[in-house]
């Protein structure tokens, strides 16, 4: 068989519908990093799926020219992992913000990075709750005073994503930033080629809630988070991470789940175990 | 690192930027028309337009020469994205024609530092002579750009107040 | 004069291993060609509790335990009292007890039961490696006169892994067992079983819900543990995966329900199972699978409620959750399965239908049909499988994923379909599925949910209806079978009872149920809820008649047969 052989380009996986986002949110260039990668990777735009929860960052789907769910808040990584388990010929990517998916949906993320299903999530991290308008997310820092609901700061000690994604065993773990898109890019790309459950966290700033992250284009260190080829050294690496580092943190060697098999027997023969 | 461009390599770099460029204002004229900023969404797909034209321009440079594919992260920019590319967060919904020529104004200097660097560092005498000629054209777009900044009335002190609350969504 | 039905209890505690004698006795039943049930009741400790085997052996399909019991056999007395209120016995039962175990509770004496001493422990030292529970199967097999032979060849089954010599110490403790009881003055004369050329099933409601699911086409579950539902989900792992489906255990009941949403986006039939509060935990997503068309089915074995309340037991007080739990306007499926046998059905159709309307069907079954296994004909083959009308690469030019159309219903493209590429969303959205906030939008997206459910013709599986007469049973679920037998004794003296049993709980059909209703003057409502949650419901969108009476209690204890005959009897 000879496949017929298409040149897609970023283009063909970007949809007609414009984005709600503020101008200068990081996630325009997120999106543009996806897209990016898919048409490096040449994956079919109809055999790709975005699903996400809600938020900001979680609009990204519709943005997208691949088939894409828009789901409940939080638990865009169940879904995603149903429909790669269900269908394990689609390439499954789960975006979302750091409030629905280190929050809400905390726990699905534990089990996501441990359960090690063949799928990506991109992480758009921004540390705040953009659409309820500006509320301490998990990774924003306990003094941020910018918030009516937390106006003495939240006081909590914030989560260190890649820290956990690392404890709960993810496979890939990456930090990219929204202002150098073509790292995203590449984060992107090889967080889909890798097998397993590939974490890809990307700083990507909220210019309206929290407009110093305009900043970020300064501090963050390109390259700077070394490969790690054991989740030990990584914790090394981890241990003396600024949050402002990017690249890929580790790659591991972990098979993936995937319980499918074929079938081996007729719904007659499943019958049959139940005569008296 | 652009001093050992080849022809091909260079020309591959000059297109990639001049259409992502594009692009990227085609994005940013959406996000203000999505905004209701018309005037700045209007201005930013003329300059879509212009980064077209200069894109068809390197593509007839080219002429015969097959350009060699990159991966977006394999580009060798001096930033992080291409010299004309404009900056995502260097806009504003409420930004004016006077803040959107200056963007586009400062990413024509890039575009010209971009060709003045590859002229003088280059180890091939045809990509110099092309990084020349394309460096002079830029010095033209700045001129250009210039003018127009000099001609349209700079933004008022408050022109971010927004008088009412950000909206909510989901 | 023959019995039809006998009902027995096996009980006994610190692992005496009256689940197994009893399993092995309904299973001797269905060998000698006998219809039965077994229900189970149990303490709260995970092991080594009092447990209580409650089985039925009948000449005809039955679906719920009888008024009385004819034979209590006590292996020991710790901590059995507990079961007092669910073993009601007469001076026609008899009570079978190890006289070194202690006297005979008080509130068993009162009951009138005969006592015959066994000495199960005494017996089963007499044996190498014998058990008191093979004595209890001895005993009971003979009094109730089933034959030891197919016995045998149970044990011999079931202790295969453990080699010949338990082999036979345990047959050797059942033959011991019957003949220590060979001189017990009581008897049950059983009827002889019926010719059947329907082969019979040994099935529980939960096996049967999972075969329902997997007749209809599901090949994906998400599955989180749930007493009483996990049977549902430890049936569906090894025959899922032997018919090429995927099974999947989650981390909580909320990433069950949205992998299987996930996974049904992706065009395979999906199913998840749980109970009353993982349900509870579901709602948000169900209202997402009912918001983005997305076919999905959740089976609920009901149990006592609110809050962790009676896991073990009962209940069918999830109805106005089921029904009434989600936010926002969301019309969608509630059925529920009218007997044990019934799951099977009920759950292929509840499949059949989410698929063909594109939207959550919730399946009420209960703890009592759930964990109770059954002996019953092979249920019929029925042509509902999932279908879904999905979008094909032709469609791709100007493709809508939430069209409007005639009957509601509007290709779904699965991820794959070139050209055909959207975005499935829980947002209210226009026809191609944008996030819309403008009221034609909603107004247009809510009117094609709700019609296409009520455009649906259901056929006549909206209700079991059976009979006639002007006194008439409205009830569901495992309701239906005391009803049903209440029915049936009362026809035996010539008198007529209409049955409604209702399949379909939402949405609800007030022209088929207004027919059913003709000539009908006097209703009785049958329901094991506290607050009448079927009764307040039925009367809050349907004309009842004119006369209705409400009979009505909680877990755990059932409603039997003869509660219901009584409260008719003025009636007819």
């Amino acid at each position: 068989m000879t496949a017929v052989t298409k040149n897609y380009s970023a283009k063909d996986y970007k949809s007609d519908i414009k984005p709600v986002w503020c101008p200068g949110c990081g996630d325009y260039s997120v999106l543009s990093s996806m897209t990016k990668a898919l048409a490096e990777l040449q994956i079919p735009p109809e055999n790709c799926a975005v699903v996400s929860g809600i938020g900001c960052s979680s609009r990204l789907p519709a943005y997208t020219n691949v088939y894409g769910y828009h789901g409940v808040h939080g638990r865009a990584l169940a879904a995603a992992a149903g429909l790669k388990l269900a269908r394990p010929d689609i390439t499954v990517i789960a975006t979302g913000g750091d409030g629905d998916g280190l929050s809400i949906g905390g726990n699905h993320f534990l089990h996501a990075c441990r359960r090690n299903v063949d799928m990506t999530y991109v992480l758009m991290d921004n540390q705040v709750y953009g659409m309820t308008k500006g509320q301490a997310s998990p990774t924003t820092a306990p003094d941020w005073c910018g918030s009516k609901l937390t106006p003495q700061g939240s006081g909590v000690t914030a989560i260190q994503p890649l820290h956990l994604a690392l404890s709960c065993g993810a496979n890939f773990v990456a930090r990219g930033f929204s202002g150098d898109p073509n790292h995203v890019a590449q984060l992107i790309a090889e967080a889909i080629q890798h097998p397993g459950f590939s974490f890809v966290q990307v700083l990507s700033p909220c210019v309206t809630f929290r407009s110093e992250q305009r900043g970020w284009k300064d501090t963050v260190e390109r390259g700077k988070l070394a490969a790690a080829t054991s989740s030990d050294e990584a914790f090394a690496i981890l241990a003396k991470d600024n949050g402002m580092q990017t690249g890929v943190l580790y790659a591991g060697d972990r098979k993936p789940f995937n319980p499918s098999q074929p079938a081996v027997k007729d719904l007659d023969a499943v019958e049959r175990k139940f005569v008296a | 690192m652009t001093g050992s461009f080849d022809v091909a390599t260079f020309l591959a770099h000059a297109l990639a930027f001049e259409n992502e460029a594009a692009d990227r204002y085609d994005e940013l004229g959406d996000s203000m028309e999505v905004h209701n900023n018309m005037d700045v969404a209007q201005l930013f797909r003329r300059m879509a337009g212009f980064s077209r034209m200069h894109a068809d321009a390197v593509k007839g440079r080219a002429g015969d020469v097959a350009l060699p594919h990159f991966k977006p992260w394999e580009f060798q920019w001096r930033e992080a994205e291409g010299p004309e590319v404009a900056q995502v967060e260097r806009t504003h919904y409420l930004m004016t024609p006077y803040h959107c020529l200056e963007l586009a104004l400062h990413n024509e200097r890039r575009g010209l530092e971009f060709y003045r660097g590859v002229a003088t560092a280059s180890t091939d005498a045809e990509v110099r002579r092309l990084a020349r000629q394309m460096a002079a054209e830029e010095q033209e777009h700045v001129l250009v750009l210039e003018d127009w900044l000099a001609k349209t009335p700079a933004p008022a002190p408050d022109w971010d107040v927004d008088l009412d609350p950000p909206a909510v969504g989901d | 004069m023959a019995t039809h039905s006998v009902q027995i209890a096996l009980a006994g505690s610190g692992g005496a291993g009256v689940m197994t004698a009893g399993q092995i006795l309904l299973d001797a039943a269905a060998k000698a060609g006998y219809y039965g049930l077994m229900g189970r009741s149990s303490g709260p400790q995970i092991r080594g509790g009092e447990a209580a085997a409650l089985i039925r052996i009948s000449t005809k399909p039955v679906s719920s335990l009888d008024d009385r019991y004819d034979m209590l056999l006590a292996i020991d007395w710790q901590g059995v009292s507990r079961f007092k209120a669910e073993l009601p016995m007469d001076a026609n039962s008899v009570i079978v007890c190890d006289p070194a175990e202690g006297d005979v509770p008080v509130e068993f004496v009162d009951t009138g039961a005969k006592v015959a001493p066994i000495p199960f422990g005494e017996v089963a030292k007499s044996i190498v490696g014998g058990r008191v529970n093979m004595v209890g199967l001895g005993v009971a097999a003979l009094l109730v006169g089933l034959p030891l032979d197919p016995i045998m060849g149970l044990i011999d089954a079931a202790l295969k892994k453990k080699g010949p010599d338990a082999q036979k110490s345990s047959r050797d403790t059942v033959t011991a067992g019957a003949e220590s009881a060979a001189g017990i003055d009581w008897r049950v004369e059983l009827a002889p079983p019926p010719k059947s050329d329907v082969p019979h099933w040994n099935i529980s409601g939960n096996e049967a819900a999972g075969l329902g699911a997997v007749r209809g086409g599901v090949r994906f579950v998400a599955a989180y543990p749930i007493t009483p539902a996990t049977e549902v989900l430890e049936w569906l792992a090894p025959n899922l995966a032997d018919l090429g489906g995927t099974l999947v255990q989650a981390e909580d009941e909320i990433a069950s329900i949205n992998m299987a949403i996930g996974a049904s986006y992706g065009g395979v039939p999906s199913l998840t199972a749980t109970s009353g509060p993982g349900l509870a935990l579901m709602t948000e997503a169900i209202g997402l699978a009912i918001a983005s068309e997305t076919p999905v089915v959740i089976v609920d074995v009901m149990r006592g409620g609110p809050s962790t309340g009676i896991p073990t037991k009962s209940e069918q007080s999830d109805l106005n959750q089921a029904i009434y739990g989600l936010h926002g306007d969301a019309p969608h499926l509630v059925v529920a399965p009218t007997s044990i046998g019934d799951c099977v059905f009920t759950t292929q159709w509840a499949v059949h239908l989410a698929e063909h309307l594109q939207t959550a069907a919730i399946v009420l079954s209960d703890q009592m049909m759930g964990q109770s296994r059954a002996i019953i004909d092979r249920p019929a083959d029925v042509a509902f499988i999932a279908r879904r009308l999905v979008a094909t690469a032709d469609m791709a030019e100007g493709y809508k994923r939430y069209a409007l159309t005639a009957n509601g219903i509007s290709p779904m493209a699965v991820p794959g379909t070139p050209g055909c590429m959207y975005t499935s969303d829980g947002l209210e959205h226009n026809q191609r599925g944008t996030p819309s906030s403008v009221a034609e939008d909603h107004q247009n997206q809510m009117d094609k949910r709700l019609n296409k459910l009520l455009k649906h013709d259901y056929g006549n599986h909206w209700a079991d209806v059976e009979g006639d007469g002007e006194v008439a049973i409205l009830t569901w679920g495992s309701m239906t079978a005391p009803c049903r037998e209440a029915i049936d004794r009362l026809a035996a003296k010539g008198k007529k009872v209409k049955l409604i049993s209702m399949r379909l709980m939402s949405p609800l059909l007030p022209e088929k149920i207004a027919e059913a209703f003709k000539g009908v003057k006097k209703l009785l409502i049958v329901e094991q809820t506290h607050s009448g949650q079927f009764y307040h419901y039925l009367k809050g969108h349907i004309e009842l008649p004119a006369t209705v009476e409400v009979l009505k209690r909680p877990g755990p204890l059932p409603i039997r047969p003869a509660e219901v005959e009584t409260k008719l009897a003025a009636w007819v």
